[in-house]
C-alpha cells in the first residue's frame, strides 16, 4: 500500500489514499476486473465469478501470498446481529472473498465475487494454490458454498452429522433463543441525552 | 510395528497401516487427531482432523459490541492473548476515524513484543521437550513466569489482559471513582522491572543456545528435517516465524508498520533452510530482537494520556476494513463488515495457526514417523488459534 503506518496523522489521512488509489486502479485494469473500491485502507477488486480462478491464479505473480478465502452472507432476513440498512433494497447474494499479498511490502488486495443463493458454485483455488484447500472447505461448512474442483469438502469443525450452515445470517443462534445473553444489558439504546456524539470517557 | 526399513522392502508388499495420533497427545498443544497412513517406518499420507475447540467466534462476534469482541479475540490465542486484541482494535479504530494517544501506542508495542517474548517461550519448552530434551523447559518456563508477571502487572491478567479499548489503553486499574479524572499510568517501576527482566531474557537465550541450540542430538533430530522451501511456505499462507525460517524476509512489523513500529531499530530475522532446527532458531532469534525493541520503547515512549476522546455508545460506520499484525506465529488479521451498527455484520478471523497447519499434508507426506512430532511441533500452533 503506502509507506505510511496505519494509524495515520490526521494531516496525510488525505494522502494516504490517493496512492492507494492509484494502485488500486491499475490492478484492477491489468487483470480487467469489473470494478475497485478502496476504503478504510482497503483494497476490494471485484471480478466475475467465471474468471475467479484465472485472475488470482494471475494476481499471484506480483501478489504470491494466499492469506485467505472467507464469504459474506448479504441477507434481507438476519436471525442473528443486527442486519442491513435497507433490507428492502438488498440483493440477496454471496460474496466470496480471497486475499492475496506482497511478502516485500505492504501491497495487498482482497479479490470479491458476487455469487447467486441459489447457485452457490464456484471453480475451486485448491488445484492451483494448496493454501486454499482448508479455507474453502471452512467456507463450504460454513455458508454451504460448493467449490469445484476441491475434491475433499468435508466438514472442517463440526461433527459429520451437523445439518445446516451455521455462519448463513439464517441459521439462528440457539444458544441465544434459549436464554438470553445476560449482558444483553449493555446493547439496548443508552438515554437519549448520550446519543449524541459527546466526549466522554468510556 | 518397529521392524527396520529393510524388513519391508518392495518385495514383502506390506499392507499401509493406518495410524492414529491423538486427538489427545503430548504434543499437539490442544486437541488435534492425524490419521496418518503408514508404510513401515514412512508416512504415506496424512489427514489432519481438527475441530474439536471450535467455538464459533466469528458467529457470536455477529451478536457482540464491538467493545466486547475484544475481550473475546484474547482467547483465540491464548499464549499470545495481547497480541490478538492489537489487530481487531487497530481496524475497528481505523473504521470509526479515532486514533489512539501515542503512549498507549508504545504501550501497546511494549505489551505485543512481551506477548512475543512469553509465546515463543513456551515454543522453546515445549519443543525440546517433544525431541526428549527436559532441562530446557525448566528454565524457560521460569523465565516466561517472570514475563507474564509484567503482563500482569500492567493488565491485571497473565493470559487474557482484555487491556486495549477503542482510542487506547485501558487506565490503571483500581482507580475507583475518587481518582476517576486523574491521570493514571503505568503502575510506578514497571519500566525497571521489565528492563531487567530484558537482562534475564538475554542471558537466558545465552543458556539456551548452551543448550539446545549447539546440541547434537537436537541437531540430528531437526536438521534437515521437515523442509518448507520458501515458494511452497507462501502458497500455504505460511507466515510469521516459519516463513522467515524459509528465507522469506516477510515481517509486517517492517513491511506495513503498524503502532510505532517505524520509530525502532530491529532486524527480521531469516534463516535459509527452511526445516525444523531453522524455526526453532528464528524463534529464538527473535527473542533477542523483542529485547531491543523494548528497550528502544522504554526508552522513547513519551509522557501522556492513555485513552483518546471517544463517543459513549461505538457505532462503526458502514464499510469493510482488514487489518493484520504480526503476531508471534505469523499474520494475524480480522476482516470486519459494518453496516453501520453498533455491532459487525460480519468479522472474519484470520488466525495465524489455521493457516499455518494448512501445510500439514503436505509437509508430512513420506516422512519418517519419528520425525512427524518433530515436524509438527516445530509449526508452532495453538488449537484454539486454529478451531476458532
Amino acid at each position: 500500500m503506502t509507506d505510511t503506518p496505519a494509524t495515520t496523522d490526521a494531516d496525510n489521512v488525505d494522502e494516504a489514499p490517493d496512492a492507494l488509489t492509484e494502485y488500486a486502479a491499475g490492478f484492477a485494469e491489468r487483470y480487467d476486473a469489473e470494478g475497485f473500491t478502496v476504503e478504510f485502507d482497503t483494497i476490494r477488486v471485484f471480478v466475475d465469478r467465471s474468471r475467479w480462478v484465472e485472475t488470482i491464479v494471475a494476481a499471484r505473480e506480483e501478489l504470491p501470498f494466499f492469506s485467505w478465502l472467507s464469504a459474506i452472507d448479504w441477507s434481507a432476513t438476519t436471525e442473528v446481529g443486527e442486519g442491513v440498512d435497507d433490507p428492502d433494497t438488498l440483493e440477496e447474494r454471496f460474496e466470496v472473498l480471497c486475499r492475496l499479498s506482497s511478502v516485500e511490502n505492504a501491497d495487498a488486495v482482497n479479490f470479491v465475487t458476487t455469487i447467486p443463493k441459489d447457485d452457490a458454485v464456484i471453480d475451486s483455488l485448491a488445484p492451483h494454490i494448496g493454501g486454499a484447500a482448508w479455507h474453502e472447505r471452512e467456507a463450504h461448512e460454513m455458508f454451504g458454498i460448493g467449490f469445484t474442483g476441491n475434491d475433499n469438502l468435508a466438514p472442517l469443525y463440526l461433527p459429520d452429522d451437523f445439518i445446516g450452515n451455521p455462519l448463513l445470517k439464517s441459521f439462528p443462534l440457539i444458544a441465544r433463543e434459549v436464554k438470553p445473553w445476560p449482558g444483553d444489558v449493555d446493547v439496548e439504546p443508552m438515554p437519549a441525552k448520550e446519543e449524541a456524539d459527546e466526549g466522554g470517557e468510556s | 510395528m518397529h521392524r527396520s526399513e529393510t524388513a519391508v522392502s518392495v518385495e514383502l508388499q506390506t499392507p499401509d497401516m493406518t495410524l492414529n495420533i491423538g486427538p489427545q497427545h503430548p504434543s499437539t498443544h490442544g486437541v488435534l487427531r492425524l490419521i496418518a497412513k503408514v508404510d513401515g517406518e514412512r508416512v504415506r499420507e496424512v489427514e489432519p482432523v481438527i475441530g474439536y475447540m471450535h467455538r464459533g467466534y466469528e458467529k457470536i462476534s455477529e451478536v457482540r459490541t464491538y467493545a466486547q469482541i475484544t475481550a473475546l479475540v484474547n482467547r483465540i490465542d491464548w499464549v499470545s492473548g495481547f497480541a490478538n486484541e492489537v489487530p481487531f482494535i487497530l481496524g475497528v479504530e481505523k473504521l470509526m476515524g479515532i486514533e489512539a494517544p501515542e503512549r498507549a501506542q508504545w504501550i501497546r508495542l511494549i505489551l505485543s513484543e512481551l506477548a512475543r517474548i512469553s509465546s515463543h517461550l513456551v515454543f522453546m519448552s515445549s519443543y525440546p521437550l517433544e525431541l526428549g530434551a527436559t532441562t530446557p523447559l525448566m528454565h524457560t518456563l521460569r523465565e516466561r513466569e517472570h514475563i507474564l508477571e509484567l503482563i500482569e502487572d500492567v493488565t491485571g491478567g497473565r493470559f487474557h489482559p482484555n487491556f486495549n479499548r477503542v482510542g487506547g489503553v485501558k487506565p490503571n486499574y483500581g482507580g475507583g471513582s475518587t481518582t476517576k479524572k486523574q491521570s493514571m499510568d503505568l503502575p510506578a517501576g514497571f519500566f525497571e522491572r521489565t528492563a531487567a527482566a530484558m537482562d534475564r531474557m538475554e542471558s537466558i537465550c545465552d543458556d539456551l543456545d548452551l543448550l539446545v541450540t549447539g546440541n547434537e542430538f537436537i541437531k540430528m533430530r531437526t536438521v534437515g528435517v521437515g523442509v518448507i522451501p520458501g515458494d511452497k511456505a507462501i502458497e500455504y499462507g505460511l507466515s510469521g516465524p516459519n516463513l522467515r525460517a524459509s528465507g522469506v524476509a516477510y515481517d509486517l512489523r517492517k513491511a506495513d508498520s503498524y503502532l510505532t513500529y517505524d520509530q525502532v531499530d530491529f532486524d527480521v530475522v531469516t534463516r535459509p533452510d527452511g526445516d525444523c532446527y531453522d524455526r526453532y532458531v528464528v524463534r529464538q532469534d527473535e527473542i533477542r530482537e523483542s529485547v531491543k525493541i523494548i528497550r528502544q520503547a522504554i526508552d522513547k515512549i513519551p509522557s501522556g494520556p492513555l485513552q483518546a476522546k471517544v463517543p459513549r455508545i461505538l457505532k462503526a460506520p458502514k464499510g469493510q476494513v482488514y487489518t493484520r499484525a504480526e503476531n508471534p506465529k505469523g499474520e494475524f488479521g480480522y476482516y470486519i463488515v459494518s453496516e453501520g451498527g453498533k455491532m459487525p455484520y460480519r468479522l472474519k478471523i484470520r488466525s495465524t495457526s489455521f493457516s499455518n497447519l494448512t501445510i500439514l499434508p503436505w509437509v508430512l507426506q513420506d516422512q519418517l514417523v519419528p520425525d512427524l512430532v518433530a515436524i509438527l511441533g516445530s509449526l508452532d500452533f495453538v488449537l484454539g488459534d486454529v478451531d476458532r
